[in-house]
């Protein structure tokens, strides 16, 4: 099955570069938790500001992992390495190529929260991470890593990717719930806010860490948008007349 | 069989290839000749499926080619004029994916690889990444996997570019042997010689227009069998005679230095690329 060698090829790439990859999936987390977290000491909702903060990062480190795992290389390898030329040649079928590099980019940018998770262990919270905490993460990984491909089929030369990271990426990990409650924002920007796709995985997970009740929608919303993004994925390579 | 009917492609308002109409025969081997820019690697592109036409269709066997068509597509494999492969994978790893690509069961990629490694001298580097490759080494690590899928359509742009002589010579040999086994071949190529000597037919394309198809002794033949190059004082020229004699007695008469010699493909490719920059 395609998704097979698709997942094949990508866990070719993360056993050459494990050290690489692991080392860059912790680097900013870790300044984060150790900047905002530990250094600034403050309370929030009534708890220390870093058992507030660790959920949030977790899910902001999925989005990067997943995303950069997927628009950065599928780019390399469209415009540069011109090795996608092969996968649209061949006989595999290009949904399963875009399924397998969204379940890629899902498990990599699990990977990286995986990670930060286990280099905050030491540090007893009490916060929960359960089974429904890895789905949601997941979903997140997903969905970014539907807009990974996305981005790599607009980008026209290998700066467009950090340039729709910038524009889309980096506004959404300092906004959507990761640093702080978007309760406090204004109304109308909160609506906006509320519903992009991190504020809903930082939501939920946090939720889940607290004990706290959470919402079934939120992965309704998390589903839409790879449902969305997967379609316009699909358009690109089965409609796009010069890939 | 792969039939084009009508093909076209615009790039906004660039035509590169435009309104082909070109059959090429199950086991045929088939040039597309062209000055840079004449629209071969855009009809490849096409073939291949990276690029839609603007208009007309692609047939294989009969059936219209389309991205979705996975079965048309396992019987092609192309060869493209730039590298294409990853550049951080191996070249156990490149055979590996394409094999997994095409479905093939594990131990025949592995059989494979083997044998078209070894045959192509590449066996003992078979664990160098692509980057370090040459850029010979990689032309034939792409050959090698083009062929690894046991394909019943080669599309080949200008498979040899960059290679030696004497690896050209050996991969001349091996298209020959393939071809002899029924393989479909579709090549591109700046290298006259190279076409002269494997095609049956060429197709001489020209600002994306087929001008004519014809097998390259025709091309030849129309042009005249015998060339006389003349080399006097600051001028050199060439001259084609159908008949020898006729070629024998023009250079008797020539007070520079001469050769007679057989006219080439390249001499009728070169003929008209000149007649055209005259219009």
């Amino acid at each position: 099955m395609g998704i097979i060698t698709i997942l094949w090829e990508k866990w070719v790439e993360f056993r050459r570069d494990f050290y690489k990859i692991t080392l860059a999936a912790m680097i900013a987390p870790l300044m984060y938790l150790l900047v905002f977290g530990m250094g600034i000491q403050t309370m929030s909702h009534g708890k220390p500001y870093l058992h507030y903060l660790i959920p949030g990062v977790v899910a902001l480190t999925t989005m990067n992992g997943s995303f950069n795992a997927i628009a950065q290389n599928l780019n390399v390898q469209r415009l540069y390495e011109k090795a996608f030329d092969q996968v649209m040649i061949s006989p595999t079928p290009l949904w399963q190529f875009m399924i397998g590099q969204i379940i890629a980019g899902s498990i990599r940018g699990l990977y990286a929260g995986g990670v930060i998770l286990l280099l905050v262990w030491p540090i007893h919270t009490g916060l929960i991470f359960n089974g429904f905490s890895f789905l949601v993460l997941f979903l997140n990984g997903a969905v970014f890593s539907a807009l990974g491909v996305v981005v790599s089929f607009l980008a026209r030369n290998h700066a467009d990717v950090p340039r729709f990271s910038n524009y889309l990426i980096m506004p959404m990990a300092f906004l959507c719930n990761t640093f702080f409650s978007t309760e406090n924002m204004p109304k109308e920007i909160r609506s906006v806010i509320s519903v992009l796709p991190l504020s809903e995985t930082s939501s939920i997970v946090r939720h889940i860490a607290y004990g706290e009740v959470w919402n079934f929608s939120g992965i309704l919303v998390l589903l839409a948008y790879l449902f969305v993004l997967t379609a316009i994925g699909l358009w690109f390579v089965y409609q796009k007349q010069n890939l | 069989m792969i039939v084009l009917k009508n093909l076209t492609k615009k790039f906004d308002q660039f035509t590169a290839v435009d309104s082909v109409n070109m059959t090429i025969e199950t086991g045929e081997f088939f040039g597309l000749l062209g000055l840079n820019g004449a629209g071969k690697t855009t009809t490849i592109g096409m073939l291949s499926t990276l690029l839609l036409p603007t208009q007309g269709e692609i047939f294989i066997d009969g059936e219209l080619l389309t991205r979705k068509r996975t079965d048309l597509k396992q019987k092609i494999s192309v060869i493209t004029q730039e590298y294409s492969m990853r550049q951080d994978m191996n070249m156990d790893e490149i055979m590996e994916y394409q094999g997994r690509l095409y479905y093939m069961p594990k131990k025949e990629i592995r059989k494979r690889s083997e044998e078209l490694l070894e045959f192509c001298g590449l066996i003992n580097d078979r664990r160098k990444t692509v980057r370090k490759l040459s850029g010979g080494m990689k032309r034939k690590l792409m050959v090698c996997r083009a062929l690894l899928t046991n394909p019943e359509i080669l599309l080949l742009d200008e498979p040899t570019a960059g290679m030696d002589a004497v690896s050209r010579r050996q991969m001349w040999n091996l298209l020959k042997q393939l071809n002899g086994k029924n393989l479909t071949i579709l090549l591109t190529t700046h290298y006259m010689e190279e076409a002269e000597h494997l095609c049956a037919r060429v197709a001489m394309m020209n600002h994306g227009k087929i001008e004519k198809i014809s097998a390259p002794q025709d091309f030849i033949d129309e042009l005249g069998r015998f060339a006389v190059d003349e080399t006097e004082e600051g001028k050199a020229a060439t001259y084609y005679f159908h008949i020898k004699e006729e070629a024998l007695k023009f250079a008797a008469q020539i007070n520079g230095s001469f050769k007679l010699r057989d006219t080439t493909l390249e001499d009728a490719f070169v003929e008209r690329a000149k007649k055209d920059e005259i219009r």
